[in-house]
């Protein structure tokens, strides 16, 4: 029917109604939530550089990143189950049951072998939780907390919480060996983050992360397996465990049941004050190492700045609160002249 | 062009499925050949969706036979189907908003060296898919800035993407233009050249019995009718999809020459809008009218209380004042909007038709905000009988029902509100002809009980046919306002293309 309106038109694309104040806002949005982060953490080691030059020491670096490479190890096996959409709210007792599985091994045999066990250790709590969350299709969240509880739980139980010390020296080497000063657990540190972050941008594998955190059914349709895909990240968090687990027990010597029953905060906020989403689907890994950056920084620079404990937590709480709060203003810019 | 019999590419015999309470596929056989167009229609709810869900694996057949290119298909999920060369493009979008352009064209696909992901190589290939279909979209845009149509073409390009053998595309031209519509059935065309199978479904018509070579009608989950196109005339689909004579469309009773209700002045909203006035008065029907992206659905979103940066006045009962900046002031002056999108603007879709009808008001069914569920009930039953909506579905999950029994109860809801004056855009999207008469039908019988009803519709026919008076939009500017007996279809469409194109007229 030739009068129905289907006939051949001049362009009329929405591109073209847009007006260049409209796009500038629009770009300087999406410039923000993707570089704002970088500014603040820049701005944050300029001061505290200012107040204590010694920030910027090589010991002192090395000494952060010795420091920070349990949690931003997990970070790392977080970000990759943020980015699904999902949670991993068990890394903390995880964490406690790899180091105490370390430690204890570790008194009976080699190093080698009691680091390998932390690791098998990690990767079964992965695998129960992936099995939970995509198995049984409980929501991470819920799931999480509650193995969290129960490895907590058993690892007090068969300890009774006790210390194990173990008298094997080199059993520390991994934890508070240097090479050049430069220690092992730093460069763990990087080579997780530096591999993690190019399989997420460069894989086949990293490329169903986002689409499955985007949009599962969408996903799923497209024939990914996202039931598996989710799954691997709490194997992978579980594995993150294990190593860390594995180096703060080397760090120490030793391993307690109630090892850092906390890390799971600093873990959650070094991913999400980044910038990663916790709705999944967005963020990256250079965002984690920038989230990383800042509270390592906040928290070194306090003990440097000589800040008392409780204007610690006051500032570092205010920084992540505010780090949130541009990320959803500069959203909010970058989406309202997009809608 | 003369139909090619091809081989066989899909064959399903008795096929049946049943939901929880619904017999959504009943003993259907169906057949598609190489180097077909083969078209299906029927109602919402008729069972095309399913249908295409069991080809394309996302759903398991309860009993009966799926077979591809000769070969039984007993492996389901969309993996199996798609190495077996299926390839769909849903009806509802299915993009990822966060990831790129060109990611979204390959998801689950993308083109890789062992596990490495080949981003340069899919850009190019984005681009060759770009010119094929004749769009502009830039590989590396993030998808949900896209508009809809470029993210509908996406859709598009991830079923062309990877050369399937059997297409089969769900209401692919819903939320076209019509400079991308023609591009769609060319590239449609040029498929069928290639002996490429395609699975075509539309509520237009007129664009079925023009690209499909066979045409199959569904009713009930029933498939009761297929033959080739040549067999098909416009009203025989509708009494086959109907399965009674063609009910004639409610006539329009002429402008109702009720008061002046609410007048509309100087209504801008930067880069989309330009000074747009006009009057409406109580009991009419007023259409605007417009392409995508003319600002229609921003004018509506003006008067609603929902468009950031929107300036202008408005007078209700005589009472000039600036704009609503809310949803809340808009509703208090008795604005109420009925949104395009209504499975994310409309309804809460895991709650069920109580709900969802009342949230719009809850005074007078809670007092001492406690929910009175008897109130509840009542209240809206009575607005479902109104819409000729089953009020005994009004306990199910509104997510379960059909597309237009979803915007039954979008109005259902707004009515709740008693609004003056509903604001209702595309009241008629993606629902089929049935439920569209009835739609048309409680308009003009809402806008003689003294409302005044704005309609914006993609479908130019719906809006002069039903319309008293419509507003004409060309890229932000209000073309003209045109009275009922001004109306034509050619002068409406010649107008929205804008001034170049009534020149060429």
């Amino acid at each position: 029917m030739s009068e129905t309106p289907h006939a051949p038109a001049p362009e009329a694309r929405e591109s073209r109604a847009e007006s260049s104040a409209r796009m500038l806002r629009r770009y300087g949005g999406v410039a923000f939530r993707t570089y704002g982060i970088i500014v603040a953490f820049v701005i944050l080691v300029i001061v505290v550089s200012i107040g204590n030059p010694a920030f910027l020491s090589q010991g002192n670096i090395f000494n952060m990143l010795s420091q920070w490479a349990p949690a931003g190890i997990m970070a790392v096996g977080m970000t990759y189950v943020i980015l699904t959409g999902g949670f991993d709210l068990s890394i903390a007792s995880g964490y406690s049951l790899c180091a105490v599985v370390a430690a204890g091994v570790g008194i009976l045999v080699d190093p080698a072998y009691a680091f390998m066990a932390a690791i098998a250790a990690g990767f079964v709590v992965g695998l129960l939780n992936a099995v939970l969350v995509v198995g049984v299709n409980i929501n991470p969240f819920i799931t999480t907390v509650g193995t969290g509880f129960i490895l907590g739980g058993v690892t007090y139980v068969v300890t009774k919480n006790a210390a194990f010390v173990v008298p094997e020296m080199a059993f520390g080497d991994l934890g508070a060996g240097r090479w050049h000063g430069f220690p092992f657990s730093g460069m763990l540190l990087i080579a997780f983050l530096l591999v993690g972050g190019l399989v997420l941008a460069k894989t086949v594998y990293g490329e169903a992360i986002y689409a499955v955190g985007g949009n599962r059914e969408a996903s799923r349709l497209s024939g990914i397996r996202v039931r598996t895909v989710i799954g691997s990240t709490y194997v992978l968090s579980g594995v993150c465990m294990g190593v860390a687990g594995s180096l703060t027990a080397s760090q120490l010597n030793s391993a307690q049941a109630n090892l850092d029953p906390v890390i799971i905060f600093d873990v959650l906020t070094i991913v999400v004050v980044g910038g990663t989403s916790l709705a999944g689907g967005f963020g990256s890994m250079w965002r984690t190492v920038v989230g990383l950056g800042i509270i390592a920084t906040i928290s070194n620079g306090f003990v440097l700045l000589d800040i008392s404990v409780f204007y610690q937590d006051i500032i570092k709480g205010s920084i992540i609160v505010g780090a949130l709060a541009l990320d959803v203003l500069a959203r909010r810019v970058a989406t309202r002249s997009g809608a | 062009m003369t139909s090619a019999a091809g081989p066989e590419a899909v064959r399903v015999e008795g096929v049946s499925k049943s939901f929880p309470g619904v017999r959504a596929l009943k003993q259907v056989d169906f057949s598609l050949r190489e180097g077909e167009v083969h078209g299906l229609v029927g109602e919402n709810g008729a069972g095309k969706s399913t249908l295409i869900k069991v080809l394309t694996g996302a759903y398991t057949a309860d009993s009966g036979r799926v077979e591809i290119f000769g070969e039984a298909v007993d492996q389901h999920g969309p993996r199996a189907q798609q190495r077996a060369g299926v390839a769909a493009i849903y009806q509802e979008l299915t993009v990822v908003a966060e990831m790129s352009a060109a990611s979204n064209v390959f998801l689950g696909r993308p083109m890789r060296r062992g596990p490495l992901v080949r981003r340069r190589a899919m850009e190019r290939r984005f681009r060759e898919l770009c010119d094929r279909l004749g769009v502009d979209i830039q590989p590396g845009a993030r998808a949900g800035d896209l508009s809809v149509a470029n993210q509908q073409m996406l859709e598009i390009m991830r079923a062309l993407q990877a050369d399937h053998r059997i297409l089969i595309m769900d209401e692919p031209t819903a939320s076209l233009g019509p400079n991308e519509r023609e591009r769609l059935y060319e590239t449609v065309g040029r498929l069928k050249d290639e002996r490429a199978a395609v699975i075509y479904i539309s509520h237009d018509l007129d664009e079925v019995l023009s690209l499909c070579d066979r045409v199959s009608v569904m009713r009930d989950g029933e498939l009761v009718s297929s033959a080739e196109v040549g067999a098909w005339d416009k009203e025989g689909l509708v009494s086959a999809m109907l399965g009674i004579e063609l009910r004639a469309p409610p006539a329009r009773l002429g402008a109702a020459a009720g008061e002046e209700l609410l007048r509309v002045n100087g209504v801008s909203v930067p880069g989309k809008l330009e000074d747009i006035s006009f009057v409406l008065r109580a009991g009419e029907i007023f259409g605007i009218a417009g392409l995508v992206g003319s600002g229609r659905t921003e004018l509506l979103r003006a008067l609603a209380g929902t468009q950031p940066g929107a300036t202008g006045t408005l007078a209700m009962d005589g009472r000039t004042q600036a704009l609503p900046r809310t949803v809340g002031r808009a509703l208090a002056l008795g604005i109420a909007l009925a949104p395009e999108d209504r499975k994310g603007q409309g309804l809460v879709l895991s709650q069920n038709g109580f709900v969802n009808v009342t949230m719009t008001d809850m005074r007078g069914l809670a007092p001492g905000a406690i929910v009175r569920s008897g109130r509840r009930k009542a209240a809206a039953e009575t607005i479902a009988r109104s819409l000729a909506f089953d009020p005994r579905r009004l306990g199910a999950p509104t997510g379960t029902l059909s597309g237009g029994n979803q915007q039954k109860l979008v109005v259902a809801k707004w009515l709740h509100r008693r609004p003056r004056v509903l604001l209702m855009d595309e009241p008629t999207r993606g629902i089929d002809v049935g439920a569209k008469g009835e739609m048309f039908a409680v308009m003009r019988r809402l806008a003689d009980e003294g409302m005044a009803i704005v309609m914006v519709s993609s479908e130019l026919e719906e809006v002069v046919d039903l319309a008293d008076r419509v507003l004409v939009l060309a890229k932000g500017r209000q073309a003209a306002i045109l009275d009922h007996d001004e109306l034509s279809l050619e002068r409406v469409l010649t107008m929205t293309f804008g001034v170049d194109g009534e020149a060429a007229a």
